[in-house]
């Protein structure tokens, strides 16, 4: 039993309001920089919807992720070592600026150097690419909710499945639905980026598996952009390097959580510890795809467990690590409440950032001016959710509902429990049935409530001790380490060798 | 270490030893090499005049080792002995300096002339080729080893590497040596260009063809094909250069319908197909 610890992600869906505000902090921070400035480490994207880049999720296209052929061999889709040699001069599955778009400002310049007019001047649009005027035809964020049109939401690649009645409700009058996904890099346990450079210039961190891309290695090829199914690693045009989200790796070492996390409205982002066993990653990667949740899961080990917390100090991982990993609020989410999911695992990246699967209001129809529901039963019938179940099967459970209908079973048990204990107007018997259909209890729903919706920023962001010192004892001497460190890079990322 | 030296000593005796007797050795080979295209030892007249009893002629032998060192300065100069034999080479071809000529080499040269002179049948007397009358299979032949479709058995490169003919199809043949239309008119003749072939004596075509000569056989077929070809005007430079300039954009057009299929499943542009599907004529 190989036991790693990996700083692991919670966004509950159904508390995200779409505000992008994460997009800001994050931006502000990091990628307000010349070639950074068309990369959103951090995104908000409307579902349905085709997000940012344009379909990244249509992988037939972008080629993203691993392939496993059934006869036990995992394969990098989009670029191996044989194809490498005669697509040295192109990559063909690489994304276009237009699949993105073309950063622009505003000539405010002209509102006062305008010579004298008719009218009043004013500040077109103007390219950050080459400062010319540009016709803005597309933005990171261009189908922000657009749910139910024709252009955006009726391409979403996860529609594939569905009813051709249950693609008409998405987007008719009354029944249109759309919710928010906000995506970071998942810090996947079986990274293509990582196996696809040639460079060897991304790496896992080993003390916490974030994934990062070493600005002195990286060599130009972009074979990560096109490997990362997610489409989170970007390249950066100016410096000639790739870059992502590195989940403020600074903050979390100075004990803060990542700006995205810190600065979220609806409280929407978990961050914990998980402690997996690294043993198993190629095995679990290689299931067939009704498996793979399943088999994700029984990755993730019991921080609780004796047998495990020994393995956990024979491997190096220090004790508070181990503590935190107890404490981890995405190891309740994950493991023991199971309504955590992860995003697109078909893709055999084993993504390490679980979403909770949003509730949606029930379907309802208009008739003379009079809005009739389809159900009486408001809170229980997830069936007749305007987002159809198929939909989100394909989002969080690579096409299969069972994962997902429990998720969403358990959180409507929730509401029903708590609607019995608060409004009353739901007998307490109803209630525990529905609890117990949902295999919860009410101690269990209590506490799915208390981290729900009364979490504090403890509660939420359980950052584990780093170690630094312990990390870099590992590399390094530490005190010549302590000798050069302090000056930073003496120059930036630079194109060429 | 005095076995090292030794073993040097040898080696430098040896290269000495060989370099000596090479250069003693190779008058006759180098004039068969430089001089026989051009000249013969009692074989008559070819471009150049007959060399058989060269030292009885009225010029001395000072006379010849400077002709020999230099000849263009000593025809210009004016010389009446010089401008007669040049006025009988038809006025138009100067001697070349052969190469690697010194004093020594013309000495040798000369020696090995008298030599020969004296012989009943001279080495030099030059290969005697038939006057048979020219078929239109000897023609037709003579073509197809200009133009490659018939190897030379000996190896040598056709001539359409480096030259071109008046009737040569498509891209023309090489640029590097002359058109050969004229051939005959320049090179005065069919023996005198057979003697010329015996023996290409340009600094181009010597290499080339020392070590892989054309046989008689090969020689008379091209030299039926050169015949046939002198008075026609020769191949238009400009009319290649545009039937280059289409077919390199016919292969290019080509080559770009290939790589467009190889890499068919390469990403094309996701959002503006979508867009243009989604809504013909009403983006953005």
């Amino acid at each position: 039993m190989d036991v790693r610890s990996q700083v692991s992600m919670v966004f509950h869906l159904d508390k995200c309001i779409g505000c992008h505000t994460c997009s800001v902090a994050c931006k502000n921070i990091w990628t307000d920089r010349k070639g950074a400035d068309y990369m959103w480490w951090n995104n908000v994207e409307t579902k349905p919807g085709t997000g940012y880049p344009t379909k990244w999720e249509d992988q037939s296209k972008y080629n993203g992720g691993w392939h496993s052929n059934g006869n036990g061999r995992l394969r990098i889709k989009s670029i191996g070592k044989a194809r490498i040699v005669p697509n040295i001069f192109h990559n063909p599955h690489m994304p276009s600026m237009d699949d993105y778009y073309e950063p622009w400002t505003y000539d405010y310049q002209n509102l006062f150097n305008a010579p004298e007019g008719s009218d009043q001047p004013t500040a077109e649009p103007i390219s950050m690419i080459d400062g010319k005027k540009i016709d803005v035809q597309s933005g990171p964020n261009w189908d922000d909710d657009l749910g139910g049109s024709p252009l955006y939401a009726a391409n979403d690649p996860n529609l594939e499945g569905l009813t051709e009645q249950q693609k008409l409700q998405l987007s008719s009058v009354e029944r249109l639905v759309f919710f928010y996904l906000p995506r970071i890099c998942n810090h996947c346990l079986n990274p293509c980026c990582v196996a696809s450079c040639p460079s060897g210039a991304l790496y896992k961190r080993g003390e916490d598996g974030i994934v990062l891309v070493d600005q002195k290695k990286c060599r130009a090829w972009r074979s990560c952009v096109s490997a990362c199914p997610y489409k989170k690693v970007y390249f950066n045009w100016f410096t000639g390097k790739s870059e992502k989200c590195i989940l403020c790796y600074p903050r979390l070492e100075t004990g803060q959580a990542p700006a995205c996390f810190h600065s979220c409205v609806g409280r929407i982002r978990y961050l914990g510890v998980l402690l997996y066993d690294a043993d198993r990653i190629e095995d679990v990667a290689k299931l067939p795809d009704d498996e793979l949740v399943e088999g994700h899961r029984s990755m993730i080990l019991d921080p609780h467990d004796p047998e495990v917390i020994a393995n956990a100090k024979k491997c190096g991982i220090s004790d508070g690590v181990i503590e935190a990993a107890q404490n981890s609020p995405v190891y309740r989410f994950v493991m023991e409440w199971k309504i955590a999911l992860p995003p697109h695992i078909e893709y055999r990246t084993l993504p390490m950032l679980f979403y909770v699967p949003p509730m949606s209001p029930v379907q309802a129809s208009k008739e003379d001016d009079v809005i009739h529901h389809s159900s009486d039963n408001l809170f229980h019938d997830i069936d007749s959710s305007r987002v159809p179940m198929q939909f989100l099967a394909n989002l969080f459970g690579a096409g299969h509902e069972g994962v997902v209908r429990y998720a969403l079973a358990k959180q409507k048990a929730v509401r029903w429990h708590r609607r019995a204990e608060t409004v009353g107007d739901i007998d307490r018997e109803t209630a525990d049935r529905m609890l117990r259909e949902a295999d919860c209890t009410r101690e269990e729903a209590e506490e799915i409530y208390k981290l729900t919706a009364l979490c504090t920023y403890e509660d939420r962001f359980v950052i584990p001790p780093m170690h630094r010192e312990q990390a870099i004892e590992m590399m390094k001497e530490p005190h010549e380490h302590r000798e050069e460190t302090g000056f930073g890079f003496v120059g930036g990322p630079q194109r060429g060798m | 270490m005095s076995r090292s030296i030794m073993l040097r000593g040898t080696v430098v005796l040896a290269v000495v030893l060989t370099a000596t007797m090479a250069d003693a050795q190779d008058s006759p080979d180098y004039f068969r090499q430089n001089c026989m295209n051009c000249h013969t030892i009692g074989g008559g007249r070819l471009t150049g005049p007959d060399l058989k009893d060269l030292s009885k002629r009225r010029v001395g032998r000072d006379w010849m080792i400077d002709f020999l060192l230099n000849p263009k300065a000593v025809i210009d100069a004016g010389d009446s002995y010089a401008q007669e034999i040049f006025d009988a080479s038809g006025g138009k071809v100067y001697m070349p300096v052969g190469p690697g000529m010194t004093k020594q080499r013309a000495e040798d040269l000369l020696d090995l002339i008298d030599a020969e002179s004296k012989l009943e049948k001279s080495q030099f007397k030059g290969r005697q080729f038939s006057n048979k009358p020219f078929t239109t299979a000897d023609r037709k032949r003579g073509r197809q080893i200009f133009e490659g479709t018939q190897q030379l058995k000996a190896g040598g490169a056709s001539c359409i590497s480096c030259h071109s003919m008046h009737d040569t199809p498509a891209l023309g043949g090489g640029r590097l040596g002359p058109d050969l239309t004229e051939v005959v008119t320049r090179l005065k003749g069919r023996k005198s260009l057979s003697a010329w072939l015996v023996a290409p004596g340009t600094e181009t075509m010597q290499p080339i063809f020392k070590g892989h000569p054309m046989s008689d056989d090969e020689i008379h077929s091209l030299v039926a094909y050169f015949e046939a070809s002198a008075g026609k005007s020769p191949s238009e430079p400009s009319a290649n250069r545009i039937a280059l300039l289409l077919m390199g954009l016919v292969g290019a057009a080509g080559l770009v319908f290939v790589f467009d299929s190889l890499w068919k499943r390469r990403f094309h542009n996701v959002r503006r197909q979508l867009v243009d599907v989604s809504s013909p004529g009403d983006h953005p």
